[in-house]
């Protein structure tokens, strides 16, 4: 049996500036309808990575689409699966319990307010009480990176991000090139020692 | 000493991350700040052109919590607070408020001006095509939301090149101080006063086109109309941010009146327009009203860069020559690299050009000004990369992957709709002709020259 990695988009703090690019083209990619200018965001930007910041390192942080994804284990309507590569949250199914959120080690999952065709989605029974009526609770889905699953050229992040600080990591193939350098690196001195 | 009025262009200091992406397109280095840290702006420096704002990607996100609220962003910045689209660390302060309020007052009459770069653009923010050509629907829109008059900055750019280049022919031909330099772009304008105030002689003294259309507004449109002049409230809606800065000059006023009161971007024209419910896409088209919403397709150029010179070309040829010039489209002026040179063959006379887009491409022809090498007569200089369709004001391209084919498409629409035009060149527009007969007198005339000239300062801050 020959074991199938999942893929994931790393980013490299030493390159990052933090523009939030990622973030926006991220939102974008998600939308049904192209959308080139501001004026035509009609709902919140809602992107799948997130852009971190301490006061030592700058990198937005997403889903690493886990071989033993924590997130779909746990999820009590079965809406996360493994599809392909990826680990896909099924946004439908989806009802909003946040378990996946805090089962996920690194705080890829966010619960994002649900839209559809530019409308919010609200509850179907559920109300609260505001200015003395009963007003419709909007709905809210989990919601992380899905490495651009509709999207025919891949991670949207990876593309617009102006410093390439974002990569594509096909885990099989950076342990062998991780391994190749290291054979030149140090083969050499090693030989010569050894000699 | 720093002018109130500068300050136009802030950085939100509670969303900017400090990626210094601003920094990088600033042709001025008025952006100041550690990497990492919240920028903020050097409001002496800054020539208000807004590229900072088309690069910023920092957004206020729903996913964190701010001090301040979206709703008091929105109203810090004169935003609407009913809009929805997402709110960027870099903005304008924006004059929605001061437009709607004459727009409701029943004693203002209104009259509107409309820059050639926003018909190529503003159907963009209703989801048409980047560079969908809409002139119609633009005076639809504006006639909708209640302007009296729907009038049309390219009228005043064609009146523009009347007194321009009979400026540049007189200064060739009289001897007057050369190289002269356009003075359309404001940024360009502010640039030179505080940066190289020894050439300000240089530029030409004919106010914008913006500020033309507005002096011609509040007396040959007040006679035309019957209106006071006191009573006119005169709005510009620009691709550009600095036209704001521009329009509140001391400079740009005639006999106690300001020449435009308000003035509105692309983008704000675009939030009025939602707010009102419009729905812009099934507009019918219609036309600009008369006289000073005529235009020709020289003066629709202004908003491409090289787009001055190719209309001053097509009229300071015929002036020279008294001859129909051979091909209207001249092609070295256009492009996009920084810098184009060439020349004009009018009969004798060989005038030499320049071409600058994006301000930092202009220092090194301005040292050589200074150290008496210039060797042309004309320059235009636009400070935003392509000319004005590229402007502060504009639509903001969500990706910067998106820009490239934005400002394409942008410029493409703007010489289609000058190939569109039944007059091609600014001294046959027949209201041009008829505002000198009825009006003005002759270009460089003692009329003229009082509405449409202006002086240039030197500024406080200098390098
Ligand atoms: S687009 Fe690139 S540089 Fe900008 S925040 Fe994202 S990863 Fe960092
Ligand atoms: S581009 Fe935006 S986030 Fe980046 S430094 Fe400038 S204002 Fe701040």
């Amino acid at each position: 049996m020959s074991i199938h990695l999942n893929s994931f988009v790393l980013a490299d703090p030493k390159k990052c500036i933090g523009c939030k690019v990622c973030e926006v083209a991220c939102a974008v990619a998600h939308r049904s309808e192209e959308i080139k200018t501001v004026g035509n965001m009609d709902i919140p930007v809602m992107p799948k990575l997130y852009l971190v910041k301490t006061a030592d390192v700058t990198m937005p942080i997403q889903c690493r689409h886990c071989e033993d994804a924590p997130c779909a284990n746990i999820c009590p309507v079965f809406a996360i699966t493994q599809i392909d590569n990826k680990i896909i949250i099924n946004e439908e199914s989806c009802i909003g319990c946040k378990t996946c959120m805090i089962a996920c080690p690194f705080g890829a999952i966010e619960l994002a307010p649900a839209f559809k065709d530019g409308k919010p989605v609200f509850q179907s029974l559920l109300t609260f009480d505001s200015e003395e009526e009963l007003s419709s609770k909007q709905a809210a889905v989990a919601s992380k990176c899905d490495l651009c699953n509709d999207r025919l050229n891949g991670p949207a992040c990876i593309e617009a991000c102006p410093r390439q600080a974002l990569t594509y990591v096909n885990v099989k193939k950076e342990k062998q090139r991780r391994c190749t350098e290291t054979a030149s690196k140090t083969g050499a001195n090693i030989k010569n020692l050894i000699v | 000493m720093v002018d109130k009025d500068t300050d136009i262009i802030k950085i939100d200091a509670e969303l900017c991350t400090g990626c210094r992406r601003c920094a990088e397109v600033c042709p001025v280095d008025a952006i100041e700040g550690k990497q990492g840290t919240p920028q903020f702006i050097n409001v002496e420096k800054c020539v208000m052109c807004g590229q900072c704002i088309q690069i910023c990607s920092a957004y206020a996100s729903i996913f964190e919590e701010y001090r301040t609220s979206r709703e008091d962003k929105l109203r810090e910045r004169n935003m609407p607070v009913t809009l929805e689209e997402p709110i960027f660390a870099a903005y304008n302060i924006g004059d929605l408020p001061k437009v709607k309020e004459a727009l409701t007052n029943t004693e203002a009459f209104t009259m509107v001006q409309c820059a050639p770069a926003v018909r190529v653009a503003i159907a963009e923010e209703f989801g048409m095509p980047l560079g969908s050509l809409a002139p119609g629907k633009l005076a639809a829109a504006l006639r909708q939301l209640g302007f009296n008059r729907i009038y049309d900055t390219n009228f005043a750019a064609d009146l523009t090149i009347m007194e321009e280049g009979s400026e540049l022919v007189q200064r060739i031909t009289e001897g007057g101080l050369l190289p002269m330099f356009t003075s359309c772009c404001p940024a360009w304008v502010k640039f030179v006063e505080q940066e190289y105030p020894e050439l300000i002689p240089h530029l030409s003294s004919c106010k914008s086109p913006q500020q033309m259309a507005g002096t011609m507004f509040k007396t040959y449109g007040a006679q035309a109309d019957g209106v006071e002049p006191d009573n006119i409230y005169s709005v510009a809606i620009m691709p550009c941010t600095c036209k704001k800065f521009e329009s509140q000059r001391p400079e740009m006023n005639t006999d106690g009146y300001q020449n435009v009161d308000a003035v509105l971007t692309t983008r704000e024209l675009a939030y009025l327009i939602k707010e009102a419910g419009i729905d812009f896409s099934s507009l019918p088209e219609e036309d600009f009203d008369k006289p000073l919403g005529m235009y020709s397709g020289a003066g629709h150029l202004f908003c491409a860069t090289g787009g001055v010179m190719e209309a001053a070309i097509r009229t300071a040829y015929e002036l020279i020559t008294n001859e129909p010039i051979p091909n209207v489209n001249i092609q070295y002026v256009r492009g996009s690299q920084g810098v184009r040179r060439g020349v004009v063959h009018a009969g004798d006379v060989k005038v030499k050009t320049v071409v600058v887009s994006g301000l930092k491409n202009v220092v090194p022809i301005l040292e050589e000004i200074k150290k008496g090498n210039a060797d042309f007569h004309f320059m235009e200089v636009m400070t935003c990369p392509v000319g004005c369709v590229s402007g502060g004001g504009q639509p903001k391209v969500l990706l910067p992957k998106d820009t490239e084919i934005a400002y394409k498409n942008r410029i493409s629409s703007t010489y289609r709709h000058d190939e569109e035009q039944t007059y091609r060149k600014s001294h046959e527009n027949p209201e041009i002709k008829a505002i000198y007969k009825n009006f003005l007198g002759e270009p460089l005339g003692h009329k003229s020259h009082h509405l449409l000239h202006t002086e240039y300062k030197q500024r406080g801050y200098c390098k």
